[in-house]
């Protein structure tokens, strides 16, 4: 946390979003109809949206309010490696498959968020394998068994 | 006239509809009782699990409007206990709640605010059954310029009422808003913001947009939390569960009050359960507080926020089943999830598919009862809710919101997406957002434009159109009139009254 008089983060914030907003403004007037049967069209709007929110991200930067609490450095690690978690969550789901998967990132996330290795993996293996059982059998989800076990076989 | 609801009751009290209120109203108070999860997360997170299920539409619409009412009787768990609100509709129920429990009355206290609970939802679905078929019959009147203007007003009611800044929630809005703009225009077969992906070709997907923002965010936001220990664990004593009659007629006209004005509050779009628990604590204690007694455990101060959010959250279904237009952000949720099954609620719900509408409002009557006869004896089993670790609850919502959109999708994109609507949503909350009004503007987003667009269609191209009813123009004027208000009303009162800067339900 800075201790500058002035808020900075919703100014940042203002500014980012007119820049969303002249994107969104650009992108809408570049969208072209061939023919329309209607007087509105597809640009009025996002446009008329695009300078509302120009409009009131002038007000933050004029009068921002006061800045949150931020993560410090260590927790803004720990966030980037959740982050990571979720990602090769997602990368490993379908190629890896449900269980083995489940397990490692479950595990991964409960040692991070406080426990001890043995109670994070006990909670992962319960885990992967009691959803694997309840979402296959109990809702009838098809879940994926990994591409990479099905080359092996 | 009453129709609707017998019809209702019929649909209501299948065995299989009555099973998904049960469930619902169980897994609701559970969700709700668990620390961070409020109605809106819950019915976010198991929204794609009970599409699986392949039900009919008005089961899911049961099954879910059960979560959020239980989720409302969820949320006043560590409220009394631990004086951690569950989620916003809770936070009042601190006040007086958690006092009483430190007195050795935490059951008791669980014991009447279920039992307030129960009477103000019991107000608001008698006024829910005999309003919304009125207000059903008045909006048949309306055209797409009256539509218009309805959610204009409902943006400005919500700007004002929700949230501590008034210019986030209308950012919000505008974000939510602009999200709905992606993907093929209906109305001329345009691309927009897809940047040539297919995948967005038909928007950004409902069920990727909730769970991202909500569970996704939730777990991102949970780290900060985990390794903090502000709060006090110590669970003090429950006793006995019970509430003496005494103690309910004592509170009697605190709930019955309350209960009125939350519907009253539920009603207005955009005002949840959070002002209506505000409005009624302070409202009954300039009534009723002759001896000081509210904030140090005063069963009233307990009451009224309990009946209020309760009935507030029924009466928050009028706006959604009548008009279309939700009354709050769980609500947006469920009309989301409504559009998923081809139902776009609006004045002909009551007469083009009154199962729908009369089997949800049954099954809120049904789904009351069930909570109180849940809640009463079970309270100590969800009270252990409470003392789940994050270490096991963080890991749950990840599986479960990863099952949640895989299933749906099958591909890697849209998880990839859920994770990017996953840190924009945490970074809104971190910088004060609530999500509510981004949640409500992505569902109302493609509505209000096309409502717009048919408006100007009529009347070929004239802006004119938009208020030129006494509907439309009244609409306008109310939503200038909520604009202006709350800013020129401090300056002639000179002094003006602290904002909740809490998330709504």
């Amino acid at each position: 946390m800075s201790d500058l008089a002035k808020p900075v983060a919703d100014r940042l914030l203002g500014i980012v979003l007119i820049g969303l907003a002249a994107f969104v403004a650009v992108q809408a007037i570049h969208l072209d109809v061939p023919f329309s049967y209607e007087p509105v069209g597809p640009k009025a709007f996002p446009l008329g949206l695009a300078i509302l929110l120009a409009g009131l991200s002038l007000v933050l930067v004029f009068k921002p309010g006061a800045d949150g609490h931020w993560p410090h450095r260590a927790q803004a690690l720990r966030l980037l490696v959740v982050l990571g978690l979720l990602l090769a969550y997602a990368l490993l789901f379908t190629r890896l498959g449900f269980v083995p998967t489940s397990l490692l990132v479950v595990a991964a996330l409960a040692r991070l968020f406080g426990t001890t290795w043995g109670k994070a993996l006990i909670t992962g293996a319960l885990m992967a394998v009691g959803s694997y059982v309840l979402f296959t059998a109990g809702l009838g989800i098809g879940l994926p068994t990994g591409t990479w076990l099905a080359a092996i076989l | 006239m009453f129709d609707f609801l017998i019809e209702g009751f019929g649909v209501a009290l299948s065995p299989l509809n009555l099973g998904l209120a049960f469930l619902g109203a169980l897994l609701g108070t559970l969700f709700g009782a668990l620390p961070g999860i409020g109605p809106i997360n819950g019915i976010a997170i198991l929204m794609p699990l009970a599409y699986t299920l392949g039900l009919p539409a008005e089961s899911a619409l049961i099954l879910l409007a059960g979560i959020y009412t239980g989720a409302e009787y969820g949320g006043r768990m560590s409220s009394i206990l631990l004086n951690v609100p569950g989620d916003a509709g809770a936070v009042m129920t601190t006040l007086d709640g958690h006092p009483l429990a430190r007195k050795g009355l935490a059951g008791p206290a669980l014991g009447l605010s279920a039992v307030s609970s129960f009477v103000g939802a019991t107000i608001a679905i008698l006024g829910l059954t005999l309003f919304a078929p009125l207000l059903a019959e008045v909006a048949v009147m309306f055209g797409p310029a009256e539509f218009f203007a309805l959610m204009v007003f409902a943006f400005a009611s919500m700007s004002v009422m929700m949230g501590k800044d008034p210019v986030k929630t209308a950012i919000g809005a505008v974000l939510g808003v602009l999200i709905a703009t992606v993907g093929v225009d209906s109305g001329t077969g345009v691309m927009r913001f897809t940047f040539g992906m297919p995948e967005l070709y038909d928007g950004i997907d409902f069920v990727v947009m909730i769970i991202g923002l909500f569970a996704i965010s939730e777990i991102l936001l949970m780290l900060e939390q985990a390794h903090r220990r502000d709060v006090d664990t110590e669970m003090p004593p429950l006793g006995r569960v019970f509430v003496s009659l005494k103690e309910v007629l004592y509170c009697k006209g605190a709930m019955g009050r309350s209960g009125l004005l939350g519907f009253i509050i539920g009603v207005l779009p955009g005002t949840g359960a959070s002002v209506a628990g505000a409005v009624s604590y302070t409202t009954e204690k300039r009534l009723s507080d002759k001896d000081g007694t509210f904030g140090h455990g005063d069963m009233r101060g307990l009451a009224a926020p309990e009946a209020a959010n309760n009935a507030s959250a029924a009466g928050s279904f009028v706006p959604m089943l009548t008009l279309g237009i939700p009354g709050s952000g769980t609500t947006a949720v469920l009309l989301g999830a409504l559009m998923l099954y081809n139902i776009t609620p609006g004045p002909m719900m009551f007469t083009e598919r009154p199962e729908v509408a009369g089997g949800l409002i049954a099954s809120l009557y049904i789904g009351n009862i069930v909570l109180l006869a849940l809640n009463l004896p079970l309270a100590g089993v969800f009270a252990r809710v409470l003392t789940i670790p994050r270490w096991v609850l963080v890991p749950a919502i990840a599986i479960l919101a990863f099952v949640g959109v895989y299933q749906l999708h099958s591909d890697l994109t849209a998880i990839f997406l859920m994770l990017i609507i996953g840190v924009f949503g945490y970074l809104l909350r971190k910088l004060g957002f609530s999500l509510a009004p981004v949640i409500l503007g992505y569902v109302l987003g493609g509505l209000m434009e096309q409502n717009l667009r048919r408006a100007l269609s009529i009347s070929g191209g004239d802006v004119g159109i938009l208020w030129q009813s006494g509907i439309s123009l009244g609409l306008w004027l109310a939503a200038a009139a909520l604009l202006v208000l709350p800013w020129l009303l401090p300056k002639l009162l000179a002094g003006n009254s602290p904002r909740e800067d809490v998330e709504d339900g």
